[in-house]
C-alpha cells in the first residue's frame, strides 16, 4: 500500500530588512522561517512584525544563538526565552545548527564545526536532551557549511549526525547548500553522505546560493556560504535526491544578502516548487500544497 | 596532556579574532596548543569572513561615521580589531564596542573631522532607541493631581557641540560641514512612530528631562498651565512617561 505524504511546503527565511516586501508576497510561499534570536534582541518593532504574521501564514522557528556545540553547560534562561517564542509562534518545530559559536570571552557570531568524534556526540547528546526537556516541540539539528576540519574527526559527517539523532530522536534540518558547498570544498561525494542518513530523519530541508571566493593564501577557490545568490543547479539536483528518500515538512529558501533582489527570490521558490511537483509521480501528494492565507 | 575541547575552543575564538589571522601578519606562525593540525589557510579564511560579517553589523548600524572615517578607517578598523575583539553576536553590542573604542581613541587623536564624535553617538544613540522594547505604560490626564512624569526610559538626550542633524536629513554625501553650536538633542520613537526620531531641544526643556530621571510628582515642578502644554508635547514625542 502506498503512504501519501503531502508535499513539503516551501517558504523563506522571514528577514525584516525585506519584511514588507514578504508581508506583500505571502501568496508566494507556504510558510516562513522565523529565526527566533530576531524576536529576542532586534527590538519591539522587529518582534511585532514577526508575531503578526502567526495565523497569516505558517511558521518554523530556528536558531542562530544556542551554540550547543560550545563546551560549556547551555545557557538554560536562553532556552526558555526560545521556548516562549516558539510557542507564541506556533511553531511546529525548532531548529539550530550543530556547532559553536562561541567560547568564554569571544563571540564569532560565526558557525564553526565539532571534531567530529564519539566522545564530543555523547557531550552534544546529553544538551540535547536538555534542549528536548524545556522546548515543547521537535528539536531539529541543521548541518552547517565549514571550512576547515580538527584533525581528530574519525567520524564522517553523516556517522556523527545519525549517532546524534539515533540517541536523541532528533530529526535533521538537511541544509543542502551546505552539503553541497562542504562536499566541494573537502572533496568528498555529497549522495554517499546522503544514502549514509537514514530515511525519514530530513524533517526540514534549507537550501540557498553561495558565491565562489579566492584569496591569494588558498590553494583553490572555497565555495562560501553567503546566501547571497540563485541556488546553484547542482544544490538543486542534490534536493532531488533527498526528496526521494525523505519527506520533508519544508523546504525553505535562505538568503540574507542582495535581499532586495525579489525577481531571483521569487524565481528560487518557483525553481524550487518545479523540483517538488517533477516528484509529484512519486511519493508526494502535490494537491495538498496551499497558499498562505491572507484573509487575516 | 589532552587538552579540553573548551580551551582549545578558546584558543581557536582567540586566534580566529586576532589581527594577524584577519589580516595575515603572522601567517606562519604555529598554531596555539591544541590547534596543530588544522589548515592554517583554511582558519585565515575563517577570521576574514567572521571578520567582514562583524564589520558589516558595525558599519550598518554606524554608516554615517564610517563614510566620515574616509581614509583613516583601514588603519581605524585594524586598531579596533586589535583593541575590541567580539565578544556579543549583536549587530548593537558590536557597534558599541566601536563607539567606545573610538572614544577612547578620540583622547589621543582629536575626531577627523572634528564632528565625527557628535555624528557616532547620534547613530549609537538612535540604533540603541530602535531595538529597545517600549514601555507599556498608561498614559493618564496630565493635569490630574496624582499625576507624575519621568523621562522616558527610551529617550536618549545628547549634547552635541556641533549641528549635526542635516547630515542625518541630508545624508553626509554632499558638501555640506555641520555648524559648530552647541546643541541639545533627544532621540526618542514618537508615540505614533515606530521609527526613531531627532530633536533639538532648547535648553532649559534639555535641563528639565536631565532632571527627571526618576519619577515626579506634577505638583513638585511649579503650577504654570504652560507646563502642562509642555508635557503633553513631550509625551507626544516618545521623551516623556506620564504615571499616576
Amino acid at each position: 500500500m502506498t503512504h501519501f505524504k503531502p508535499a513539503p511546503a516551501v517558504g523563506i527565511g522571514y528577514r525584516s530588512a525585506i519584511g514588507d516586501w514578504t508581508r506583500d508576497n505571502l501568496a508566494h510561499f507556504d510558510l516562513l522561517e522565523i529565526t527566533v534570536d530576531h524576536c529576542m534582541s532586534s527590538g519591539d518593532s522587529v518582534a511585532s512584525a514577526i508575531f503578526d504574521l502567526v495565523g497569516r501564514i505558517p511558521l518554523t522557528a530556528h536558531g542562530i544563538g544556542l551554540s550547543i556545540g560550545t563546551d560549556v553547560p547551555l545557557d538554560l534562561a536562553y532556552l526558555d526565552k526560545v521556548a516562549a517564542v516558539v510557542e507564541r509562534l506556533q511553531a511546529p518545530a525548532y531548529s539550530e545548527h550543530l556547532a559553536f559559536t562561541r567560547a568564554p570571552g569571544r563571540d564569532l557570531a560565526n558557525l564553526l564545526p565539532l571534531p567530529r568524534t564519539e566522545a564530543v556526540a555523547e557531550a552534544i547528546i546529553a544538551k540535547v536532551r536538555i534542549v528536548q526537556s524545556r522546548i515543547s516541540v521537535p528539536f531539529l539539528l541543521e548541518n552547517i557549511s565549514y571550512l576547515f576540519e580538527w584533525p581528530e574527526s574519525d567520524l564522517t559527517d553523516a556517522e556523527f549526525l545519525n549517532l546524534i539523532c539515533r540517541e536523541t530522536g532528533a530529526g535533521l534540518l538537511l541544509d543542502v547548500e551546505n552539503l553541497y558547498l562542504n562536499a566541494h570544498n573537502h572533496g568528498f561525494d555529497p549522495c554517499a553522505f546522503l544514502d549514509d542518513v537514514p530515511a525519514g530523519i530530513v524533517k526540514e530541508v534549507h537550501v540557498a546560493g553561495g558565491v565562489a571566493v579566492r584569496k591569494d593564501f588558498l590553494a583553490r577557490p572555497f565555495l562560501a556560504d553567503s546566501h547571497s545568490h540563485p541556488v546553484p543547479d547542482a544544490a538543486l539536483d542534490l534536493l532531488d535526491r533527498v526528496l526521494t528518500r525523505h519527506a520533508p515538512d519544508t523546504v525553505v529558501l535562505e538568503r540574507d544578502d542582495r535581499l532586495h533582489e525579489f525577481g531571483e527570490i521569487l524565481d528560487d521558490v518557483r525553481r524550487i516548487r518545479s523540483r517538488i511537483a517533477a516528484l509529484s509521480e512519486g511519493p508526494y501528494d502535490n494537491s495538498l500544497v496551499g497558499a498562505a492565507d491572507q484573509s487575516a | 596532556m589532552t587538552i579540553r575541547l573548551l580551551e582549545r575552543q578558546i584558543n581557536l575564538l582567540e586566534y580566529l579574532t586576532s589581527v594577524g589571522a584577519i589580516f595575515g601578519d603572522d601567517a606562519n606562525r604555529p598554531l596555539k596548543q591544541g590547534l596543530q593540525g588544522i589548515d592554517q589557510a583554511s582558519l585565515r579564511l575563517e577570521a576574514c569572513f567572521s571578520h567582514e560579517k562583524r564589520m558589516e553589523k558595525i558599519v550598518a548600524t554606524l554608516p554615517r561615521t564610517f563614510q566620515l572615517l574616509k581614509d583613516d578607517r583601514p588603519g581605524i578598523v585594524r586598531e579596533f580589531v586589535e583593541a575590541c575583539p567580539s565578544v556579543d553576536i549583536r549587530r548593537i553590542e558590536n557597534a558599541r564596542q566601536f563607539h567606545g573604542f573610538m572614544c577612547t581613541r578620540w583622547q589621543a587623536h582629536p575626531p577627523e573631522p572634528p564632528y565625527l564624535r557628535d555624528v557616532a553617538s547620534c547613530e549609537l544613540a538612535i540604533a540603541s532607541v530602535r531595538i529597545r522594547d517600549k514601555a507599556q505604560t498608561s498614559q493618564p490626564a496630565i493635569s490630574g493631581q496624582g499625576a507624575r512624569f519621568r523621562r522616558h526610559p527610551d529617550a536618549v538626550l545628547l549634547r552635541c557641540a556641533y549641528d549635526i542633524r542635516p547630515l542625518f536629513e541630508r545624508g553626509v554625501d554632499t558638501d555640506d560641514v555641520a555648524e559648530r553650536r552647541d546643541v541639545t538633542l533627544a532621540i526618542a520613537v514618537p508615540s505614533r512612530s515606530d521609527q526613531p526620531a531627532i530633536f533639538e531641544l532648547s535648553p532649559p526643556v534639555f535641563a528639565l528631562l536631565e532632571e527627571l530621571s526618576s519619577w515626579t510628582d506634577r505638583a513638585g515642578l511649579g503650577s504654570q498651565a504652560e507646563l502642562d502644554e509642555l508635557m503633553v508635547d513631550l509625551a507626544k514625542h516618545g521623551l516623556l512617561e506620564v504615571g499616576s
